[in-house]
């Protein structure tokens, strides 16, 4: 019964796949020039290569599954590992002139698990009952720093290559000539496959299965949930490892190159419902055959050169539609609350604003100096650094309504961008005159609000990890798609003109930062007054309960379009605001989900849910400006070296910090700070009450290899916060101990 | 408040029509039928697993039912949304605490009464109908607690006063005295008994406590293993032998 309704299901899916690819096949090929021929020649080396090809996706998309089944958590950081383990394969065999068996032995068997362990034993296993938005952000903020620190180990200045296993030899089967890496490749794969469908029957297997199930139980039956996690992190760095490395002589050895794997990886783990290995198998193969006949078959003509990379976000949106969706649900219990969560009230904003104004005035102005800073204002390569980061804050602060009040997970504010920023290039500036009206900007939020409900009705019913793996899809679909298209009109040399304001031509850069500047504090305001709205209260219950939202009389579908279009509003006006700031965007290159994530992270770092996370984005981007600026100066090197650090590695560690703060720096900043403002008597009594609630003891300390005393069991009940409702009950204290002995 | 013929009309305002529900195999509810008279208070009582809960979904739309049907003041509702039937008037409560935890209770309170139409509210504002629902469950001076931080009880009520606040024709409570004490228990008793008999909402509950439910339901359904077993009032149902077998137990099963 059951199997039938799941072959069905699979059956149904694949069929919808390929009608939808066949479509898309067609559609392109209508303007291809000229076909190859289908001899069989052609045919089976495009099968056999496309089966290579989709053995190393298989390879990807197992690590993502093992470890998912096992852990619950979607690691995002598969590809990263591989890359570094990739990198470090060829400082071994190329650099240092191991032999291959020993190189090889060192990374798949030692390094990569030891990998794998610290991972799970230094973060992963602390994200156990984290919510899903924040096991996500922390393991892409892994794969961030990975990505990262392989980049700074082995800088790009000189080229390296990977060889091929036997280098260019091949077996001659007849018709085809198939090369000796990619049959091992083959090999390898089979052998993965037929290991891990054993280890899955094996002891080991049942209990990691029984762990993601319910940790606990199957503590309680024996199985120990530390080791089958320990072990499914060891095993999925493994088959990155082994990934990497056999993947890097296809593809040129560069870490974000090696990354964006990532996408067939994602679309073949949904295809397998994210729990099936044959199935993750089936996908990644027929991921890879799709490809390579796409590349063998098709000459994708004039305008569309570039559309076969459109295959993975196009499988991997259609197979997160496909995946069943779980039914409005009970919602997850918030974390770390205040007893009176208090929200910025619409002056002070406006107070801080106006600070942020005067500082920026006095800063680019050169009125401020700060010792070392050069007094004589800032020039136009500092501005140029500078406005593109005022920017991107208000991309930002579209994740604020978004993913900050509405819990919707985004990764796709830099297609928004780029879509404001598309607008903007058509309409805007298609006229003539040096300059144009600041009032486009709000043409361009009407503009750009309707992509985001068309998002939201796409993906409205989905929530969590389905939802930002779509937001991905949507990312990598524009950026392949729609962007790289000359009707987009990126492709030319495009030109974004400065604003006028009231008839005031904003020529210079030091005016356009301050436009910025007074935008910002603007859209702050704004923000403030709409989190205290209807609005702001009923996406905040939204993510809250979704349930109990629609059971209010809430609509959460033309809830979830309206909170999208919002954000996509505020989105597409900073991508406007962007071009023009850059003057001249490369949008392959720009609006794409490579940068989409650093912003993501900056958000969630700062406080997602809070404005003013915006402004902490804005000023871990203009490190870049500042150690330029203080360099000139002739600021000492370690001072420059902690600015760089923080700049490259800052966004990555600090997501994985959010293990311990999910609330952001935002939260915790008001938090510690706000008892400084002479206005906020409240600040000053919360934080004496935090400390005075600081010196309880902890229910760890209170010792449970002794017996309790009565005073011991009320204290854990204060810290449990049950206390009131056991007195509710009225449950006596004295007779309360007997009770927990007793077995109640 | 209420209008005196639409106590006497002959038409149930809620009636479950032979519900059936199926998770894979299990039938969790199984044709079961019952009716809430517009200005009464009816109780649904039965053990655990007996599917009371997915009952409240299926009146609610949260659980789409296998067959049946669910007529709502004389309309099917059984295809309409979740928010659809709760702006026709269908407010509930859930047994396991569905608040918006980040939310104060008051701005738990102004969700829903921000949803209710004019004509729901009685032509009343906004926040007065938000302020009024607080004041009937008691927690009008607590209603800048964040909900999540509050005891279980305590928001147990939140949840009573956002149902409240959309200005619902039925009330489903799932559960409500459940964490309160006998004192707490008397007070939600006496708001419902002058709920129903001012403003002529109608209350569909699911109780464990017995005292509560006996001396406020006018009419009782017991559902046992998914199916109505018996109803009436609840003098009858304290005397009905099947009733006091799904409770108890009987010598015929070994089990029990």
């Amino acid at each position: 019964m059951k199997l039938v309704q799941r072959l069905r299901s699979t059956l149904g899916l694949s069929i919808g796949l390929f009608v939808v690819l066949a479509a898309y096949v067609v559609y392109n090929g209508r303007q291809a020039p000229k076909l190859p021929g289908f001899t069989i020649e052609n045919i089976a080396t495009a099968l056999f290569t496309g089966l290579a090809i989709g053995a190393l996706y298989a390879l990807y998309a197992t690590g993502i599954v093992v470890v998912y089944t096992t852990t619950g958590i979607f690691n995002f950081s598969q590809a990263a590992v591989a890359a570094f383990c990739a990198y470090l394969y060829w400082q071994l065999r190329v650099d240092w002139h191991w032999a291959a068996p020993p190189a090889l032995a060192l990374v798949i068997l030692v390094v990569a698990p030891l990998i794998g362990l610290v991972l799970d034993r230094l973060i992963m296993r602390k994200l156990e009952d984290a919510p899903v938005v924040i096991q996500l952000l922390v393991t892409v903020g892994v794969m961030y720093f990975i990505l990262i620190a392989t980049g700074q180990i082995w800088e790009s200045d000189t080229s390296r290559k990977l060889p091929a296993f036997y280098g260019t030899k091949s077996i001659d089967l007849g018709p085809i000539n198939l090369t000796y890496h990619r049959a091992i490749v083959l090999i390898v794969a089979i052998i993965v496959a037929v290991a891990l469908r054993l280890l899955f029957r094996s002891r080991l297997g049942v209990a990691m299965r029984a762990v993601v199930d319910n940790r606990s139980l199957a503590a309680l039956t024996g199985a120990k949930p530390n080791i089958v996690s320990s072990a499914a992190w060891a095993i999925g760095s493994v088959l990155a490892a082994i990934a990497g490395i056999m993947i890097a002589p296809e593809l040129e050895l560069d870490p974000s190159n090696l990354n964006a794997v990532l996408v067939f990886a994602f679309a073949a783990a949904v295809f397998g419902q994210l729990r099936s290995l044959p199935m993750a198998l089936v996908g990644a193969l027929l991921l890879g055959v799709g490809r390579q006949f796409q590349i063998s078959f098709l000459k994708f003509g004039g305008d569309w050169t570039f559309a076969r990379d459109g295959l993975a976000p196009i499988v991997l949106l259609l197979a997160v539609l496909a995946l069943p969706q779980s039914r409005l649900q009970v919602g997850r219990v918030a974390r770390n609350l205040k007893p009176i969560e208090r929200t910025s009230k619409v002056w002070e904003t406006a107070l801080g604003g106006v600070v942020l104004i005067v500082l920026f005035l006095a800063l680019s102005g050169g009125w401020l100096n700060f010792g070392i800073w050069d007094p004589a204002s800032w020039n136009q390569i500092a501005l140029n650094r500078a406005n593109p980061a005022l920017a991107t804050a208000f991309i930002g602060m579209s994740l604020v309504p978004l993913t900050g009040w509405a819990g919707q997970l985004n990764f796709a504010p830099m297609a928004f961008a780029g879509w404001g920023a598309y607008l903007h290039l058509r309409f805007a500036l298609a006229g003539d005159g040096p300059t144009v009206s600041i009032w486009w900007l709000v043409l361009v939020g009407v503009l750009s609000a309707p992509l985001g409900a068309l998002v939201a009705l796409v993906a409205g019913r989905l929530r969590g990890l389905y939802l930002a793996l779509a937001s991905i899809a949507f990312t990598e679909l524009m950026a392949k798609l729609f962007f790289p298209h000359p009707a987009a009109g990126f492709r030319d040399i495009n030109k974004f003109k400065p604003f006028d304001v009231f008839g005031v031509d904003l020529t210079t850069r030091r005016q356009f930062l301050m436009l910025l500047v007074v935008l910002l504090a603007i859209f702050m305001v704004l923000l403030t007054m709409l989190r205290q709205s209807r609005y702001g209260r009923r996406w905040m219950a939204l993510n809250n309960s979704e349930a109990a939202s629609a059971t209010v009389g809430v609509s959460v579908a033309s809830t979830k379009v309206v909170v999208y279009a919002v954000s996509a509003a505020m989105a597409g006006i900073g991508g406007a605001l962007f071009g023009t700031a850059s003057g001249t965007v490369a949008a392959t290159s720009t609006f794409i989900l490579d940068k989409s994530i650093p912003i993501v992270l900056l958000m969630a770092i700062g406080g997602m849910a809070y404005p003013i996370a915006a402004l902490f984005t804005m000023f871990q981007l203009m490190f870049l400006a500042l150690g330029e600026r203080l360099e000139q100066a002739g600021a000492p090197g370690w001072l420059l070296g902690i600015l760089t650090f923080l700049r490259l590695f800052g966004p990555g560690l600090g997501a994985i910090g959010m293990v311990a703060n999910q609330r952001g720096a935002a939260f915790e900043t008001g938090r510690q700070n706000a008892r400084y403002l002479p206005w906020r008597k409240d600040a000053k009594e919360d934080y004496a009450a935090a400390r005075a609630k600081r010196r309880e003891p902890e229910i760890g300390e209170l010792g449970l290899s002794q017996a309790f005393s009565v005073a011991d069991v009320v204290a854990i009940e204060r810290r449990l916060g049950v206390a009131d409702d056991l007195a509710a009950h009225g449950v006596a204290r004295a007779q309360g101990v007997g009770v927990v002995v007793a077995g109640g | 408040m209420a209008s005196p013929e639409r106590k006497e009309s002959a038409l149930s305002l809620l009636e479950v029509d032979r519900v059936s529900v199926r998770f894979g195999g299990l039938l969790a509810v199984h044709a079961a039928s019952l009716a809430v008279e517009a200005g009464t208070i009816t109780g649904l009582i039965g053990p655990n697993g007996a599917g009371k809960t997915t009952l409240f979904n299926v009146v609610t739309g949260l659980q789409p039912p296998s067959n049946g049907d669910v007529m709502f003041d004389g309309r099917s509702v059984t295809r309409l949304g979740v928010h659809k039937r709760a702006r026709l008037g269908i407010a509930r409560t859930f047994q396991k605490l569905e608040a918006f935890n980040s939310l104060s209770a008051r701005d738990n309170v102004l969700v829903a009464a921000e949803m209710a139409t004019k004509a729901r509210r009685q032509g009343r504002s906004v926040a007065a109908v938000a302020n009024e629902a607080l004041e009937q469950v008691g927690l009008a001076d607590m209603a800048h607690i964040t909900v999540g931080t509050m005891p279980t009880a305590t928001a147990r009520l939140v949840e009573l006063a956002r149902a409240l606040a959309t200005g619902p024709k039925i009330l489903l409570l799932d559960e409500a005295s459940s964490g309160l004490n006998d004192e707490e228990t008397g007070a939600i008793g006496e708001l419902l008994a002058r709920l129903v008999r001012e403003s002529g909402v109608s209350v569909l509950l699911v109780e464990h406590d017995m005292n509560f439910v006996m001396g406020l339901c006018s009419q009782l359904y017991v559902l046992d293993l998914g199916q109505v077993i018996a109803s009436g009032t609840p003098a009858e149902m304290q005397r009905n032998p099947l009733v006091q077998a799904a409770y108890l137990g009987t010598a015929k099963e070994p089990a029990a």
